[in-house]
């Protein structure tokens, strides 16, 4: 009994985020899409085992069929009308999951307010980033913000009706998608550059960040690494994998399925980094001065991130 | 409102009659002046090499009644004529691409000429009926390409179709056409095409 108890609290923040996700998930699955899932799985473990992107999965038993999926590829009914759902509503929609989840950051701050560290000695300072880590940290939070704010050229455009700016916004999101993809990759090594991947046999430690970070933080780090790994991925196939007319059977199905991996990784990443922005910068005050100098009052982290000075004390941080 | 004396404008490909000469898709790309990597108009081979069994059709945008593009079109740019001719507006496309995901044909077609090969503004057949722009203008030819239907013409890669398998016109027409194909197939000169 002791031990369940003491599983389900060093592991409380993985339980409730894995249990979370996974009721948000079932409602949407269950309730708000209208789409094949068995063939949706059928086909990725298809794509997956070798079987070809075209998404023909069944065998044509008669011409007529042969004829529909060289032409069109297979079973257009199983993915593309939740294309046109989800092109008129969902965009409508998400934005009240961010409502959502700012109105449970306001209840948070309402309830737990702001952590502030007491300082008595404010020059004794401790470096936690360097120049190279602070420039990408700061060229991501920039990148990302352009990503987000291009990101919505649809929604824009469906207010706008149209017209030079949504068209110039969505050139633009491809453009900075790419642009992403070398600092996403730099964050994702700084994030991950003590795993001793090389050193250690353990699988956990394999894929799980060492040290003495907050479970919260470590699964933001996980889904910024993952999620970020899908969008980049869909994004820059989407935008290179080009079915023209004598192709288009071949590759659009599986240009439909990334269009779903790009949609579902940029909310996920919005909501984790929206979290992280949270409980770094609001919940907690002082943390921002220090993104820019890069030291801390060694009070501070004593009191607010001893985790963090922990990993640098050891030689385990930056 | 009193009844229309027409259907809709339809596209059909007979393909027992189609020979894959590709003779359509060079028409409506010269006449329209289609850039290079866009084709408003295709051949489709099936079971290619298998005598007997192989048949090709002409595809382009089917213009539905029920077009899933103009559906899912976020800037409603899509917009079908009172003869079911489906046709967009270029000034308000953004090039999203939602349209080529929602098309079962493959019809919407996108030219890479932004900056890094961006996608630029969508492109499908107009059925030679032009856009929104002023009727035979230099606009509307640049960026629809020919209006041959205001001018009482058959689409350029019908009138060009040198077996006649690709007919256009009011779907009440066009089936009674094939009705009489069908009735007298392999009779007189309704025989078979000779394939190369």
């Amino acid at each position: 009994m002791e031990t369940n108890s003491s599983f389900y609290s060093k592991n409380k923040a993985y339980i409730l985020t894995l249990g979370g996700l996974g009721v948000v998930g079932f409602i949407f699955v269950q309730y708000m899409m209208i789409f094949d899932w068995a063939y949706l799985l059928g086909f990725t473990l298809d794509m997956l085992t070798g079987g070809g992107v075209d998404g023909i999965i069944t065998p044509s038993t008669s011409t007529y069929e042969l004829m529909v999926n060289t032409a069109f590829g297979q079973n257009y009914e199983a993915i593309a009308p939740e294309i046109i759902r989800a092109s008129n509503e969902r965009q409508e929609f998400i934005w009240w999951v961010f409502v959502a989840e700012i109105a449970i950051f306001c209840i948070m701050y309402t309830i737990y307010g702001r952590k502030t560290a007491t300082i008595t000695n404010p020059n004794d300072q401790v470096q936690v980033f360097s120049l190279f880590h602070r420039g990408v940290i700061w060229l991501n939070v920039l990148i990302i913000i352009a990503l987000i704010i291009t990101g919505f050229n649809i929604t824009w455009a469906l207010r706008s009706g149209g017209g030079e700016l949504p068209y110039l916004l969505r050139g633009t999101h491809e453009i900075t998608g790419l642009i992403w993809l070398p600092f996403w990759l730099l964050l994702s090594i700084i994030a991950f550059k003590d795993a001793k991947i090389l050193s250690n046999n353990s699988v956990l430690k394999k894929i799980i960040l060492p040290g003495k970070y907050k479970p919260m933080k470590r699964i933001i780090y996980i889904v910024f690494v993952m999620m970020g790994a899908g969008l980049l991925t869909s994004g820059i196939i989407i935008w290179f994998l080009h079915p023209d007319a004598f192709t288009h059977g071949q590759f659009i199905q599986f240009k439909r399925l990334l269009l779903y991996t790009h949609f579902g990784a940029s909310v996920l990443i919005m909501f984790f980094l929206m979290d992280f922005v949270y409980s770094v910068l609001v919940s907690v005050k002082g943390n921002l001065k220090g993104l820019i100098t890069g030291k801390y009052p060694r009070e501070h982290l004593e009191q607010l991130a001893p985790d963090i000075l922990y990993d640098i004390e050891n030689g385990k941080g930056k | 409102m009193s009844k229309p004396d027409f259907a809709r404008m339809k596209f059909y490909c007979d393909e027992n009659l189609c020979i894959d000469c590709n003779g359509c898709v060079v028409a409506c790309k010269e006449a329209h002046e289609v850039p290079v990597g866009v084709n408003r108009r295709k051949v489709v081979t099936v079971n290619e090499g298998v005598v007997g069994k192989e048949i090709s059709l002409s595809m382009a945008c089917m213009h539905c009644a029920d077009a899933p593009c103009q559906q899912v079109c976020p800037t409603d740019c899509f917009y079908i004529r009172a003869d079911g001719i489906v046709l967009h507006d270029k000034d308000v496309c953004i090039g999203c691409g939602y349209c080529l995901y929602a098309c079962p044909f493959g019809a919407p077609q996108f030219p890479q000429d932004g900056a890094f090969g961006t996608k630029g503004k969508m492109d499908k057949c107009t059925m030679c009926a032009g856009g929104p722009e002023e009727t035979n203008s230099h606009e509307e030819f640049h960026k629809y390409g020919q209006n041959r239907i205001s001018e009482g013409k058959v689409p350029m890669c019908a009138s060009m179709c040198s077996t006649k398998a690709l007919l256009v016109g009011d779907a009440d027409e066009v089936a009674l056409i094939k009705t009489y194909r069908a009735a007298t197939k392999g009779k007189g000169i309704a025989t078979e095409p000779m394939g190369w």
